[in-house]
């Protein structure tokens, strides 16, 4: 009896402390937070791609801004690093509420661009005198998709051979027997390949202890065809050249690796090294992997993960001579060999982008930040907090001497070659992407270089036709 | 209807609301949607960018995609290999653990962990235990004498992914198991009597109380090969050499990494029927071996 009366209540009360709790979290809930931003500001919503330490460099640079410039003309940048980004902005687009600044990657400028995802910035660069000759031209080209300028950059790149000098110096004697220099770096690929050979370690087991070179650990086995030559696409003629005899030249020479060494054997060994680009175990850092082509913020993770081969005999007074401090690194830097005669400073320059989304509601605000990213005071401080070149034209003598790179120059001066070439301008590049790195797998298990690439040719082809198709017949009927 | 049914179907209906709105707007609507895009060409930026109608194409362009064939077959093979596998693994380990033993409760919480385990975690472990050239597998293998196996390569990745699939049968060992509390014990004991042995009695009284149990878990073990995703995208990637890139993996790529919203959508119709289509046989054909009853 008491319990049946004390349920009568306890239920409605059990029912009024929900139901206040609900209303509490409605009222008090998730909700934009506004005190951070000064009265009668605009809020500039930028959402990046970086998390970690490069997100928190990123960070300081929104904050100067806020400081200065978006004090002086009222505009509040307010900064979110998430990964998935692209996806991210994509749906926020389509939800109709995109940030202002979304910061994504270089391939996928062509791509936002085909679809209508991001805004054009012709005009607004031009009005605040950001041309083509502020910018290192590789860089520029980039940014642009039909003639029209769609982003500006954070922070750039450029691929160069990163290679180990004490495993060269102590493999000297054999270096030295095979009629090659153990104190400097290879100059043609076919001085490469000798390298590599050399290095190249099995245990008695046949399994691969050390790599020379491992051309499918590459990030960039699709531009691998840039020191042979190759244009993987022809952007004037809107044609597909994946199966060209340049391209066909640097599938042999993926393919001569697995000759040599063994296609299981390479996977297996590449694959035991696991995802550790970010840890001690990153295979160039564990002396596992000689020789690799890697961008210039290699020095910060060399920094941060193995301090003592940055270090090896100059104390910390002098640590910012480059010269002095560049010759006594464990590790070298110097343009990745060309396979074409007389072809030099051959590089492929990938970049991080900054995009403002299609509807964006702050537009000429947004890009107020991404002018000051751009200014060369500001790009040189995020370029060197990224350990990264700089994508400007003219850079300071500071930000050559004071870069945390000691071969920051060589870098500078490979994107600025008239051989630096930016990610393929194509709107289905992630299609291409991927197509060309299932072909260097193929070859590495055993198929033939033509067969793999005339199947991607014809499957890229056909693709890219259907997608120019679908853009005619939406001109046609006027859905754009 | 009168006063009291009419106000207990309001009642009712506004306790439903919530939820038959949730559905509406986050499975109904994006399914009908799903459909009609499936016939569009779509990339997600409206309005800026409107939906273009072109009717069969993406189908007809799928029937000559070789990727779509590759990965198509690529799941067919997985789900011949792991759905077997998976439910008589669970059967097996349900029939020893109802078996009256000292510890049953530890065994049973030994084969029910693994399954608590996040995807990720377990895809993380796996990829060392299957590492060829320092894997706990290739450990053991040496010690006995045997040479190194490519758990993940080309030709092995698919059964190892398959193996892997059992060690999370945790869940479906559960069902089995509250399954076999149903089976009447006078049966058996009455089959008992009548001198049938283990198998007798495990074949002609336990199976088939049992087939329903052993019917959702084919339903449920179809639906959930056939989405296979998080497991391969982790260890392998789809690789090597497109080994193991399923068809989920294929739909995640063309309408996330390549844009193709419409495309993906005519795939994902593509696996629902295919998904039907296989749940429908497994219906058709339970009324030959299912006993409700």
């Amino acid at each position: 009896m008491v319990s049946t009366v004390a349920m009568k209540f306890i239920k409605p009360v059990i029912f009024a402390m929900l139901a206040v709790i609900a209303g509490i979290f409605l009222i008090l809930g998730s909700r934009q937070n506004t005190s951070d931003v000064p009265p009668g500001f605009t809020v500039v919503e930028y959402w990046e791609k970086w998390v970690g330490n490069e997100a928190t460099q990123m960070r300081i640079i929104v904050d100067d801004f806020n400081r200065t410039v978006g004090h002086d003309k009222k505009i509040y940048v307010r900064y979110l690093s998430m990964t998935d980004i692209d996806q991210k902005t994509l749906i926020s687009i389509a939800a109709g509420v995109p940030p202002d600044i979304t910061g994504t990657w270089d391939t996928q400028i062509a791509q936002f661009a085909a679809i209508g995802a991001v805004e054009r910035l012709d005009d607004l660069a031009k009005a605040r005198g950001i041309t083509k000759d502020y910018y290192l031209p590789v860089y520029w080209d980039g940014c642009s998709y039909e003639g029209h300028l769609y982003a500006l950059i954070s922070t750039p790149g450029v691929v160069a051979l990163l290679y180990n000098k004490q495993i060269f110096a102590d493999c000297a004697p054999q270096l030295r027997a095979a009629g090659l220099d153990p104190d400097q770096p290879p100059r043609t690929l076919d001085e490469f390949d000798r390298y590599a050979a050399v290095f190249d370690l099995k245990d008695k087991d046949g399994r691969l202890q050390r790599a020379g070179y491992l051309p499918l650990q590459s990030w960039y086995i699709p531009q691998l065809g840039l020191w042979f030559g190759a244009d993987i696409f022809d952007a004037e003629n809107h044609r597909m050249m994946l199966d060209s005899p340049a391209m066909l030249n640097t599938f042999e020479w993926i393919k001569s690796f697995s000759t040599r060494i063994g296609g299981q054997t390479l996977l297996n060994f590449q694959n035991a090294m696991g995802n550790t680009f970010d840890s001690p175990q990153n295979p160039f850092l564990a002396g596992k992997l000689v020789m690799q082509q890697q961008g210039p913020w290699m020095a910060n993770y060399i920094a941060h993960l193995k301090p003592s081969f940055s270090q090896l005999l100059m104390p910390t007074s002098e640590e910012w001579k480059l010269k002095d401090r560049a010759s006594n690194y464990g590790w070298g830097v110097a343009p990745f060999p060309s396979a074409v005669p007389d072809m030099e400073n051959v590089s492929y320059d990938p970049f991080d982008a900054l995009m403002i989304p299609a509807g964006a509601k702050h537009k000429n605000e947004a890009f107020e930040f991404l002018a000051y990213v751009n200014q060369q005071d500001v790009a040189e401080k995020i370029c060197t907090l990224h350990c990264k070149n700089c994508q400007l034209r003219h850079v300071s003598e500071e930000f050559l001497t004071h870069h945390p790179n000691p071969y920051i120059a060589i870098y500078q001066q490979l994107a600025a070659s008239p051989n630096a070439h930016c990610v393929p301008v194509c709107a289905i590049w992630p299609e291409i992407y991927k197509e060309l790195l299932d072909s260097a797998q193929a070859v590495t298990l055993g198929e033939e270089p033509a067969v793999a690439l005339k199947l991607a040719q014809q499957r890229m082809a056909e693709r890219y036709d259907r997608f120019i198709t679908l853009e005619r017949r939406r001109e046609q009927l006027g859905i754009n | 209807m009168t006063q009291e049914e009419r106000q207990n179907f309001f009642k009712g209906m506004a306790f439903l609301a919530p939820w038959l709105f949730g559905f509406a707007v986050f499975t109904a609507i994006p399914i009908c949607l799903s459909c009609y895009y499936s016939f569009c060409d779509f990339s997600l930026t409206v309005p800026r960018r409107a939906p273009l109608w072109i009717g069969m194409d993406n189908y007809r362009q799928l029937m000559h995609d070789s990727l779509f064939w590759k990965s198509l077959g690529n799941t067919v093979y997985y789900v011949a290999m792991a759905l077997p596998a998976g439910m008589l693994v669970s059967l097996g380990l349900a029939l020893l653990l109802n078996a009256k033993i000292r510890g049953q409760a530890i065994y049973r919480a030994i084969i029910f962990l693994p399954s608590l385990i996040p995807a990720i975690a377990s895809a993380m472990v796996w990829m060392w235990m299957y590492n060829t050239q320092y894997g706990l597998l290739n450990y053991l293998l040496g010690k006995v004498g045997l040479p190194p196996v490519a758990w993940l390569g080309e030709k092995g990745a698919m059964p190892s992914l398959a193996l892997m699939s059992v060690w999370g049968v945790g869940n479906t060992v559960i069902i089995y198991l509250a399954g076999l509390q149903d089976v009447p014990r006078e049966l058996l004991e009455a089959a008992e009597i009548d001198g049938a042995g283990a198998m007798r009695r495990l074949f002609s009284v336990t199976l088939p109380f049992l087939t329903p149990v052993i019917f959702f878990n084919l339903v449920m073990g179809i639906i959930g090969a056939f989405s296979i995703l998080t497991v391969p995208y982790i260890m392998t990637q789809g690789g090597p050499n497109n080994a193991t890139y399923f068809f989920t993996f294929f739909n995640y790529d063309e309408a996330f990494k390549f844009l193709h919203m419409g495309y993906a959508s005519a795939i994902a119709w593509i696996q629902l029927v295919i998904t039907l289509a296989l749940t429908g046989i497994a219906f058709w054909s339970a009324k030959k071996w299912v006993h409700y009853g």
